[in-house]
């Protein structure tokens, strides 16, 4: 079991560095589902995870590169300091059940958004294809 | 969308207006909030795909989640010994996770991401609808 755990978390890993992400969003159904455990418990543990800077390591990668806006980042965490406190005000009082459905369709709509995202990027890089080679 | 907002103060505004809706899901569904702040920074600020997600890892660098955790393990909600267990593994991973970043095309790998997070959300949904 405990090995189980040790190597979810690395698969987690891989994907925080890979997508730049927190990780919850994977660790919650992953705590759900692998480690049979309620959702609200699931998202309350995925919260403690975070608070240490796991994403740290993955993050030098990325500067290195030059990929990071550090201004947009700050402003970005103050944000969701504040705006995660109301959230959880929001779902604590919650059934389960329901918690676990809206969680549900807010990881469809994440990779709706992510996948928008991705068309339009792929529609801005053939553009300037067309621009290159026309 | 996908048209640079105005420079400056009113850019730095919308970035931290996104960032407190990011935060409101972060709260309410235990996540860091990168998973929906990077498609929203490439949506709304034209952040490119390697920019967006670099700059997301800044913003879950601090305990941004700390308020939220501390109203989550006043109810019980916080199993910390799984908790525990899980962090050298997502911190080693991640690192592994970046340098392969740099090696993968990105869109390639959003493909799979997208396609494993919808997957995901419609179980979750379909179990509970049917529980």
């Amino acid at each position: 079991m405990t090995l189980i755990v040790l190597l979810l978390g690395l698969g987690v890993g891989v994907l925080v560095g890979l997508l730049g992400i927190g990780g919850g969003a994977v660790l919650v159904p992953a705590m759900v589902y692998v480690l049979g455990m309620d959702q609200h418990l699931s998202q309350g543990t995925s919260l403690f995870i975070l608070i240490p800077p796991i994403g740290l390591g993955a993050l030098r990668e990325y500067w290195k590169q030059g990929q990071v806006d550090l201004k947009a980042g700050i402003l970005c965490a103050l944000g969701i300091l504040f705006g995660a406190l109301g959230g959880s005000l929001v779902a604590l009082p919650l059934p389960s059940r329901m918690l676990q459905g809206l969680f549900g369709c807010f990881l469809m709509v994440s990779a709706v958004l992510l996948w928008r995202k991705g068309q339009l990027e792929s529609q801005t890089q053939v553009a300037n294809d067309g621009r290159v080679h026309g | 969308m996908g048209v640079s907002m105005a420079e400056g103060i009113e850019r730095d505004a919308g970035i931290f207006l996104v960032a407190c809706i990011c935060g409101v899901a972060s709260g309410m569904f235990g996540i860091g909030g990168g998973v929906l702040l990077v498609p929203l920074l490439g949506l709304f600020f034209s952040f490119s795909q390697h920019r967006a997600q670099g700059t997301s890892l800044v913003a879950l660098i601090p305990p941004t989640g700390l308020l939220a955790l501390l109203a989550y393990a006043r109810q019980g909600f916080v199993s910390w010994r799984t908790g525990f267990l899980l962090i050298p593994g997502v911190f080693l991973g991640g690192i592994l996770g970046g340098m392969l970043a740099e090696r993968v095309k990105p869109h390639r790998m959003r493909q799979i991401f997208v396609g494993i997070l919808f997957a995901l959300g419609a179980w979750q949904a379909l179990s509970a609808w049917r529980r």
